[in-house]
């Protein structure tokens, strides 16, 4: 290889890849329509351009870790003080590599898919080929002509390269984006089952079978892939907290509420057989914001503080998407009649009814958070005004939906299927609305004592009675939050309760039953373990309501105590390694009593390829509780003087331990079965066969991986960065409301308010604006003027009039109109059942022997 | 590791081109053979009998979960014999089209079995 010519050799692979995804693409298509001799050869294609794509891979890996700065691409992002784990995750720091990156991805994808898929689905298969050929026809195509990783300079080529940016260097960057990257491209497999049956008209089951798995595993890896963000996003100083309402967090927010949505509502089409054009639309949707929110990160049209820089390749995706759009649209219209629902809910009080609502809660999520994503584009194509949706609008707005959708995870498993009995129903909720109210009272009565009162203070983000009734909602959420919370951690338990009881009744030990009562229903309870996941992470975020910080500027040896945590400042400390300077200002935690309780080093770390760009790297003390987040804001090396930021963040720590209680119950909804395990067995018994239970065991073993790298790596580095050199004081409730209006316009902190900005702009503007208030001025007065200086961009959230209005009017009336479409179908739904046929009597005669024969299968079923 | 690094790249890369070449060979070679597939064959006779299976699959599962559910008193008796006879009825049915398919389906199996005999003799 060091004899090829490397950028030449790379961009020959991708036109290899083209030709090859293309080829396979025409011998599956043959396949599908009436050749079915050809589908071994579309596999084998298949197995080429995966092989084609791992070439690509190794050829750019090769230039990073030889230092090849011909190649743009490794050049822009990669320089020779780089430690090679740092060039090995350069392959996805930037623009193009990342597309090469996701081709990768997808190309591992469709080569286990096509393993797996060998005697299964044979007449989906040559489509589910073609499907995913075409997406990857799509990536090498925008590699090729718009974003080529191998792209050369034309005239000189840099002695050294520019270097990864210094944010990106830290440990997050090796595992967060693959992990993401894989919840993304993981909903083509399903997506590409999806559209095998819609070609083939094989529209039952059979497709949501062969779906199952895969839709589970892209949610797993982009529920993972989320977490990773929260806790990378939560170490970044100037990135907001663990989630900041980014565009490119939303994008990737998007397809998970989706997604979910999708998991829920499939069940009922897997017992009733209905729903399916629903089932269709969610799947294709979720795809869908796979590639749209690819589009929003890669375009660089909404400004985020983690988004590509601005590039062409937005046109090839809004191509695409247009592409997917009309041909989705057209399946589903040309398949219609044999989309039709073969049984209806025949009660409103029902599982089925209580999945409509949970879809209900998640769409309307989406949609606000869709809109509020893509208002500033629209702003600007509708009006020319370029706007800003601040983090404020979203946390006002989704609050409330995320409770309810909350409600619903605990009244869900209280219900049965098909038709549930009014009073058993409301029996079974006595004792989850009694924790769930005992809760409320204890934090009305107790809660100001330990630190967690019931209301917290109102701020409003409108100055009209929505914002009143806003601000509100979010002063009492907390309390609502922890007594919801409670409700349905007490309707989990009770079901899995409730279940153990009735295998105790057949003779069996408490043990015995609950291991067997979850074994024999994974999917079940592995969905209530996921729904005691969200609780914890929900706790997590109630405890956001409760920060508390303070600042202050020490000498070595003096102390400051914020709450009950005293710190004390011993001495500032200096290291170095080949690729930066640290400044690390070592202190120590001192107990109630005066005692060491541990070590914190907050730090600032100099790049040598960006001098001009020194990081502040956070420590965190992490407990149940809370987390102590020390912030070394500057230190004075003459004088070692240092200034210090800590927040006391409540409750931080059990968003982690509910995402991986989220994750083992997917795992356990996923995990096969004996009867899966022993078919595989049998079927060839000294060979390695891709089956569901390898996949789920590969998926079960990755994010073990990647856990104890996140637990190794947070134990050797308890810190991260951020450009933000400075800190935030706020002194009063109407600072606080009127700095996190208004963003700060430095040109660096897209999108930060001044609440949070910690840059030397915002702090001047913060004593500018004090010094306004100071002097008498209102703060809406203050507001219009900072808007009239700045535009409208300026101001976090856009105005509750004209226009700005339909920012939360269009969501809340699409989510009312849903509703009322919801219960009126509902009802019809349920005349229609009560008034119909009993379908299937088989003759009288036949009925006892039928039976007899029911019954040994069912014993069969238990016993299996 | 450093310099270990690129070596393992290129060795996969090789591996890969190597692995890419022959796949794309034996898959040219499948396409301008017109060897027919028989288990397709097999497979695509056998789309109402298996959905029939898949629904009878489906009733037995719904037929134990309503009764989980009466069992940890979420349905009433009454709603639970209401249901417990419609899945029943259901899954008889089904059972009755299971019996009234396989005489044909045995036909067309055996069918199969002699084609693919004969050509392999």
């Amino acid at each position: 290889m060091p004899a090829l010519d490397i950028p030449f050799f790379g961009t020959l692979v991708l036109c290899l890849i083209l030709i090859s995804a293309s080829y396979t693409m025409a011998v599956a298509v043959g396949a599908g329509q009436g050749r079915p001799h050809l589908l071994p050869s579309a596999r084998w294609g298949t197995y080429a351009t995966c092989a084609l794509v791992l070439v690509a891979v190794c050829v750019l890996a090769y230039a990073f870790q030889t230092h090849d700065f011909r190649i743009r691409y490794v050049a822009r992002y990669s320089d020779r003080s780089m430690p090679w784990w740092y060039l090995i995750a350069s392959l996805w720091g930037g623009q193009d590599g990342s597309l090469l990156w996701w081709a990768f991805l997808l190309s591992g994808y469709t080569f286990f898919v096509t393993r797996w898929l060998r005697g299964r689905y044979t007449e989906l298969q040559p489509w589910i080929i073609a499907t995913l050929m075409s997406i990857l026809i799509f990536f090498a195509v925008l590699m090729l002509f718009a974003a080529n990783p191998f792209a050369t300079y034309i005239r000189t080529t840099p002695g050294d390269g520019e270097g990864l940016n210094p944010l990106l260097q830290n440990y997050w960057m090796a595992i967060h984006p693959p992990t993401l990257y894989l919840g993304f491209v993981g909903w083509s497999v399903p997506f590409a089952i999806l559209i095998a049956a819609l070609v083939t008209g094989r529209l039952g089951t059979e497709w949501v079978r062969a779906a199952r798995l895969w839709s589970m595993i892209a949610w797993s890896f982009l529920s993972l892939g989320l977490l990773l963000g929260l806790l990378w996003s939560y170490e970044e100083l100037g990135w907001g907290g663990y989630w900041a309402w980014d565009p490119v967090e939303n994008a990737s927010f998007l397809p998970w509420l989706v997604g979910t949505a999708y998991l829920h509502s499939v069940l009922i089409q897997e017992r009733r057989h209905m729903m399916k054009v629903w089932n269709v639309f969610l799947l294709a949707l979720t795809f869908f914001l796979t590639i749209f929110g690819t589009f929003l990160t890669r375009s660089g049209l909404i400004a985020s503080v983690h988004s590509f820089a601005r590039s062409d390749i937005g046109q090839y995706f809004v191509w695409y998407m247009g592409f997917l759009l009309i041909g989705i649209a057209a399946l589903i219209i040309w398949r219609l009649p044999k989309l039709k629902a073969d049984n209806q809910i025949e009660s409103l009080i029902s599982r089925e009814f209580a999945f409509l609502l949970n879809n209900w809660v998640l769409l309307g999520m989406m949609v606000f958070v869709l809109i509020a994503t893509t208002f500033p584009l629209l702003s600007q194509w509708l009006r020319g005004e370029e706007v800003t949706v601040g983090p404020g609008f979203y946390n006002k707005w989704m609050v409330p939906l995320g409770i309810l959708l909350l409600f619903l995870a605990g009244l869900g498993p209280l219900v049965a299927w098909r038709k549930a009995t009014g009073s058993k129903l409301l029996r079974a909720m006595v004792f989850p609305v009694g924790v769930g109210v005992s809760v409320a009272v204890l934090q009305v009565l107790f809660g100001a004592r330990v630190g967690y009162p019931p209301i917290v203070e109102p701020t409003e983000i409108y100055d009209t009675t929505t914002g009143t009734v806003l601000a509100w909602m979010s002063a009492v959420a907390p309390a609502v939050s922890f007594s919801t919370c409670a409700f349905v951690l007490a309707s989990v338990g009770q079901e899995f309760w409730r279940g153990v009881r009735v295998r105790m009744r057949k003779g069996e030990g408490v043990a015995t039953a609950l291991v067997r009562l979850t074994s024999k229903g994974r999917r079940r309870y592995g969905g209530y373990i996921v729904h005691v996941g969200i609780v914890f992470m929900f706790i997590g975020f109630t405890g956001a309501a409760y920060d508390v910080e303070k600042e202050s500027a020490l000498r070595p040896g003096e102390t400051m105590s914020v709450g009950k945590h005293t710190l004390r400042y011993d001495q500032p400390r200096m290291e170095a390694d080949p690729n930066k300077r640290m400044i690390f200002t070592d202190m120590t935690l001192l107990d109630e009593s005066g005692n060491e309780d541990g070590q914190v080093a907050p730090a600032k770390f100099i790049y040598r390829t960006h001098p001009q760009m020194p990081t502040t790297e956070v420590a965190i003390r992490s407990r149940p509780a809370e987390d102590i987040y020390v912030i070394m804001s500057t230190v004075d090396p003459s004088t070692r003087r240092g200034t210090f930021r800590i927040i006391i963040r409540p409750l931080v720590a059990w968003i982690w331990f509910g995402g991986l209680v989220l994750l083992l119950g997917a795992l356990l909804g996923m995990w096969p079965t004996g009867r899966e395990l022993l078919r595989e067995e049998v079927a060839r018994p000294r060979r390695f066969r891709f089956s569901p239970a390898t996949a789920v065991v590969a998926l079960a073993i990755v994010v073990a991986t990647m856990m104890a790298w996140v637990g190794v790596a947070s134990a050797q580095n308890d810190s991260s960065s951020s450009l933000h050199a400075g800190s935030v004081v706020i002194n009063d409730p109407i600072e606080r409301q009127l700095f996190g209006r208004l963003l700060c316009q430095c040109g660096d902190c897209a999108r930060l308010p001044l609440d949070t900005c910690a840059c030397g702009w915002a702090d001047d503007k913060r004593i500018e604006i004090r010094e306004l208030l100071a002097a008498g001025e209102e703060p809406t007065k203050i507001q219009e003027s900072y808007r009239s200086q700045f535009g409208a961009k300026a101001l976090a959230i856009p105005s509750d009039k004209g226009l700005d209005r339909a920012l939360w009017a269009v969501p809340v009336g699409a989510m009312v109109l849903a509703m009322a479409f919801i219960i009126l179908l509902g009802r019809r739904w349920q005349r229609r059942s009560a008034g119909g046929p009993t379908r299937g009597s088989a003759t009288a005669g036949a009925a006892i022997e039928y039976d007899s024969r029911l019954d040994e299968e069912l014993d069969h079923l238990e016993q299996s | 590791m450093a310099d270990l690094l690129p070596w393992l790249f290129v060795i996969v890369a090789t591996v890969a081109i190597i692995a890419g070449l022959v796949s794309l060979w034996l898959s040219l070679s499948l396409a301008l053979s017109d060897e027919a597939l028989g288990g397709v064959r097999a497979q695509l006779t056998t789309d109402a009998r298996r959905a029939l299976l898949t629904q009878k699959e489906a009733l037995l599962q719904e037929i134990r979960d309503v009764a989980f559910e009466h069992d940890a008193d979420k349905l009433s008796d009454r709603d639970f014999q209401e249901l417990n006879e419609k899945l029943r009825a259901e899954a008889r049915q089904v059972l009755h089209a299971l019996d009234a398919g396989a005489e044909s389906f045995r036909d067309e199996a055996e069918a199969l079995i002699a084609e693919r005999l004969a050509a392999k003799s």
